[in-house]
């Protein structure tokens, strides 16, 4: 599958677990092994409680949509072609909550409180980063 | 506490465009100008310099002081993007009390045009380009979008009811020649305006543009009385609340009681209030959040009121950055400016009657999620 023009983030030392992870179709979050938080976006330090003993570790990527945006208007080419698409406010079902695009063919039907999990591989590859999908209502 | 023999002594402001047709120095100076005749004051007495200027680096305050022919003894620039003049402002005023400069030139604004302005927000901070530009954020209004969405479920507001402030201020505008959008507008105008990130259409979304805006901080006995503006109390607030995604509460919240305390006045003597308005909601935020109703009700508290400069509850009296356009920096001034307008009398068709005292907040810093910093002050004609 051709992969649209996205913008890319930058690699950086921080964030290579998060980019490599997600090249395999998983999201890779930081835990902090001093007071337990979840920890995004990547950081050198625990944003809580300041320690450095940070351990990567997968996530489910189940989640639920707090809130979202059905994006209009783009500053970026490939995503105007591909307009209305959602941005959400995701709340990991195993911790952690995050900001991510919600990639649908029915942009109409996402509603806050509904359930997403993350895009498979090999559609994952075509994302830049950590991306979600509804989850199929069960036939 | 600030001294109260020190305040804001003039205004003033570059002409807006929609396209650019000088540098981001041009407009400043034109704003300086401005206001240094507003304060009746020679170029050669200023010697502190404060700046807020979008798309100013590499450029600095000090390197602004070398463009206009400034020797400055303070000279100071913030970081807190539309929430940063007001700051800049109180800090001036700590400034001339401290004997560090004798007369303030503080200054905002910006010189960009669309190409300029979506290159900016896509580089807006570190965590915006690497976390958010990646997923197609669409700018700042698919961060508001998930913010209004949120305070729509959670508290029942409506989109009619946050249309008030956008219809309102554009009624303000229109006494305004200096503002760009003064063409006049419906609430069901706003209402079916083309979508940009729903919930949010047009009319939600400030519009980007150049322009600038001054103040000149300095002994209030300078200028005549009622000329002088007296700043009774000032706050800020930066990262609140903590790692939180789109916040319904952006920190306003936690220094209201010790604003309002400090100026010695309560909601009720205020006589005006200039918001940070990029966005409806976030006005409707800071109603909030300044105590002006409680959390929640602030859909029930816009049905109540209207908001023009002869309305229940003036808001905005010029038009503010809805549709006057946000001039990058000079954003967080232009509430400031109009207050000092409004102070001084000089308001003409939209003075707001026996103006003595009002609010002016700030708002901006949009990083990972909500935008980061909030200010506020309490004015007094002096």
């Amino acid at each position: 599958m051709a992969s649209p023009a996205y913008p890319q983030p930058n690699a950086t030392s921080i964030n290579a677990q998060l980019l490599d992870g997600w090249r395999r179709g998983e999201l890779m979050l930081q835990h902090c092994g001093e007071c337990k938080a979840v920890i995004f976006f990547p950081r050198e330090l625990c944003p809580r409680c300041w320690s450095t003993n940070l351990a990567w570790k997968r996530s489910s990527g189940r989640g639920r949509i707090v809130s979202f945006a059905r994006v209009y208007k783009h500053v970026t080419a490939p995503f105007a072609d591909e307009a209305p698409t959602i941005l959400a406010e995701i709340e990991l079902a195993d911790g952690g909550a995050m900001m991510a695009r919600v990639a649908t063919g029915e942009p109409a039907s996402i509603a806050s409180g509904m359930q997403v999990e993350l895009v498979p591989m090999p559609e994952a590859a075509r994302y830049p980063l950590p991306t979600f999908r509804p989850v199929a209502a069960k036939t | 506490m600030l001294s109260r023999d020190i305040g804001i002594i003039g205004y003033g402001a570059a002409a807006y465009d929609k396209k650019p047709r000088q540098t981001i120095f041009g407009y400043l100076g034109e704003a300086a100008r401005a206001a240094l005749a507003s304060a009746g004051i020679r170029k050669d007495e200023v010697n502190g310099i404060a700046v807020d200027a979008t798309n100013l680096a590499p450029d600095t305050a000090v390197t602004t002081a070398e463009y206009f022919g400034l020797s400055v003894s303070w000279a100071y620039r913030s970081t807190a993007a539309g929430a940063g003049p007001l700051i800049s402002v109180a800090n001036a005023v700590r400034a001339v009390a401290a004997g560090d400069a004798d007369y303030v030139l503080c200054v905002g604004g910006g010189a960009q045009d669309v190409a300029a302005f979506k290159k900016r927000i896509a580089q807006f901070t570190s965590a915006i380009a690497d976390y958010l530009v990646p997923h197609g954020y669409g700018g700042p209004p698919g961060l508001f979008a998930i913010i209004q969405r949120k305070h729509m479920g959670l508290y029942g507001t409506t989109r009619e009811q946050l249309g008030r402030i956008a219809v309102d201020l554009r009624a303000n505008a229109r006494l305004n020649d200096a503002a760009l959008l003064r063409g006049p507008m419906t609430l069901d105008d706003y209402l079916n305006a083309p979508l940009i990130a729903e919930p949010l259409r047009l009319y939600d979304c400030v519009m980007p543009c150049s322009g600038a805006e001054a103040v000149i901080v300095g002994p209030l006995d300078r200028v005549p009385r009622g000329k002088g503006v007296r700043v009774l109390s000032a706050r800020e607030r930066h990262n609140h609340p903590v790692g939180e995604i789109a916040p319904v509460r952006g920190g306003w919240e936690l220094f209201r009681d010790a604003l309002f305390e400090e100026a010695g006045y309560s909601h009720r003597d205020m006589n005006f209030v200039q918001l940070y308005d990029d966005f409806p909601i976030m006005a409707a935020i800071q109603l909030e959040d300044l105590g002006f109703c409680k959390k929640g009700e602030v859909g029930a508290f816009l049905d109540q009121h209207r908001l023009t400069h002869d309305g229940s509850f003036p808001l905005n009296t010029g038009g503010g950055q809805l549709s006057c356009g946000q001039a990058g920096g000079s954003a967080g001034l232009i509430g400031l400016a109009e207050a000092t307008r409004q102070l001084r009398g000089e308001g003409a068709r939209r003075q707001v009657k026996n103006a003595q005292r009002g609010v002016v907040s700030g708002f901006g810093m949009i990083s990972y999620g909500h935008g980061l910093s909030s200010s506020a002050l309490i004015l007094e004609k002096a």
